[in-house]
């Protein structure tokens, strides 16, 4: 089974995280996957346009089945392997309510996220403007603000809904990213318990980006949020 | 059941206008809803906030679940009411991951629209830039292309598959946007035979946004 999926994937990024996240608790290792570089442009290459003419990542097939989207993939994979591995979305239709509901929130985050931490990536110097950076701040502070609100009774086995779910999958990697890029772990002290129980689930620890290891000082630009 | 479930929403609203077509699709007729406006900042206000802490519309309870985003409860409706009304998922591989690559898709051509026809409100005047409004032009028709090219490779007529599915009832809206905000139709001959004909699909005719029947649209789009 797995050896029928392949994964581009590029290191640091949630999209890409939340994919092996979900292969993992799927018990589905062995797939074939292949680190590219964003720095060297290498999202943008031909063998990655084969897969995701948007020139993205993560790009994944399964067969001749191709799933770009994080989302969508780990949905996907979920379905299809619902007796294997973890169970990923709950039974009750009100717990998956729940998980759907998280899951999709987690794209807020995500770009509120992005917009922070690679405005200089996505804005050109001309087009700049500090009023910008601080609205972005003030957005992605209320964002956090949110989480922390969900997390409130935060503890082992009880996350973001339930039970360790898609919802998980989906958040953690940008939790994860913000505690690297400086957010206060005093001022979220419940996105800091969430972010220090889940990092050593196995699925996650095997799949921590590979720079983070090497290098564990991350940045500071979200110290202040 | 229907009489469960709470809608709160606005007119010409993509993610509103979603969850109806779904409910409408579903069988799911007689739910409680409630019409509010977005110019009087109705979606700010306490009756939606109880549901929504983020202020924003659909504002969608089931039972006492609140499922705001409106593909989750897109999906949650399909999944609980599997085998009333329409298949919107199909069983098959193929079909699923088709079907759940589109409706992520949508978060592209939705973000890029809104960054052309809401530019001006979302950008405060001194930060507004030539360089980047013709930059969000150029990625608006570049994402455009792309769904164009998508439905030039389906002979269904639909999105994903030889049916109507999620896909449709998550993307048309996006696409009933473009053409609302002065998309030209002759440009995109598959978006627009896709339109046309989604149109008088019966879920699709009774959600049609009401302000959408009773004022003109914008030309926002028309160079795209």
């Amino acid at each position: 089974m797995a050896k029928l999926m392949s994964l581009l994937w590029g290191a640091g990024s949630p999209p890409c995280w939340r994919v092996m996240i979900t292969l993992e608790e799927k018990k589905l290792q062995g797939y074939k996957r292949k680190l590219l570089s964003f720095e060297k442009g290498e999202h943008k290459s031909q063998e990655v346009l084969e897969v995701n003419p948007r020139g993205q990542l993560p790009a994944f097939k399964h067969g001749d089945i191709i799933l770009n989207e994080s989302c969508a993939t780990c949905l996907y994979l979920e379905n299809q392997f619902k007796s294997q591995g973890i169970r990923l979305i709950p039974d009750s239709a009100e717990d998956q309510a729940a998980t759907y509901q998280r899951m999709m929130e987690g794209l807020a985050l995500t770009d509120k996220l992005n917009s922070v931490i690679y405005y200089d990536c996505s804005v050109p110097e001309e087009e700049r403007h500090d009023s910008a950076v601080k609205r972005n701040k003030e957005a992605l502070t209320a964002e956090l603000k949110l989480w922390e609100g969900y997390l409130e009774n935060v503890a082992a086995g009880s996350y973001l809904a339930g039970a360790f779910s898609l919802a998980d999958v989906i958040v953690f990697p940008s939790i994860a990213c913000a505690f690297r890029f400086g957010l206060s772990v005093g001022r979220y002290p419940k996105l800091a318990k969430y972010y220090s129980l889940l990092k050593n689930r196995a699925s996650i620890k095997t799949t921590w980006p590979p720079h983070w290891v090497a290098s564990p000082q991350g940045y500071d630009i979200l110290k202040d949020l | 059941m229907a009489k469960d479930m709470t809608l709160l929403w606005g007119s010409g609203s993509p993610p509103c206008w979603r969850i109806m077509i779904a409910l409408e699709e579903k069988n799911l007729q007689g739910y409680n809803q409630k019409l509010l406006s977005f110019e009087k900042g109705e979606h700010k206000s306490k009756e939606v906030m109880d549901i929504n802490p983020r202020g924003q519309l659909p504002a969608f309870k089931c039972g006492d679940v609140p499922v705001n985003e409106s593909c989750a409860a897109c999906f949650h409706l399909e999944c609980k009411y599997k085998s009333q009304g329409t298949k919107l998922i199909p069983d098959c591989e193929a079909g699923l991951a088709q079907i759940l690559q589109r409706v992520f898709e949508v978060n592209a051509l939705v973000e890029k629209s809104s960054n052309v026809i809401y530019y001006n409100w979302k950008v405060p005047e001194g930060e507004r830039h030539e360089s980047a409004i013709k930059r969000n032009k150029e990625a608006l028709t570049a994402e455009v292309k792309l769904w164009e090219g998508y439905l030039q490779k389906t002979s269904s007529g639909f999105l994903a598959g030889k049916n109507f599915s999620l896909a449709d009832v998550i993307v048309f809206p996006a696409i009933a946007y473009l053409y609302r905000h002065g998309l030209s139709e002759e440009r995109y001959p598959k978006l627009t035979e896709y339109y046309k004909n989604l149109m008088n699909r019966p879920s699709i005719k009774a959600t049609w946004p009401p302000t959408w029947k009773e004022t003109p649209g914008q030309d926002i789009l028309k160079d795209i």
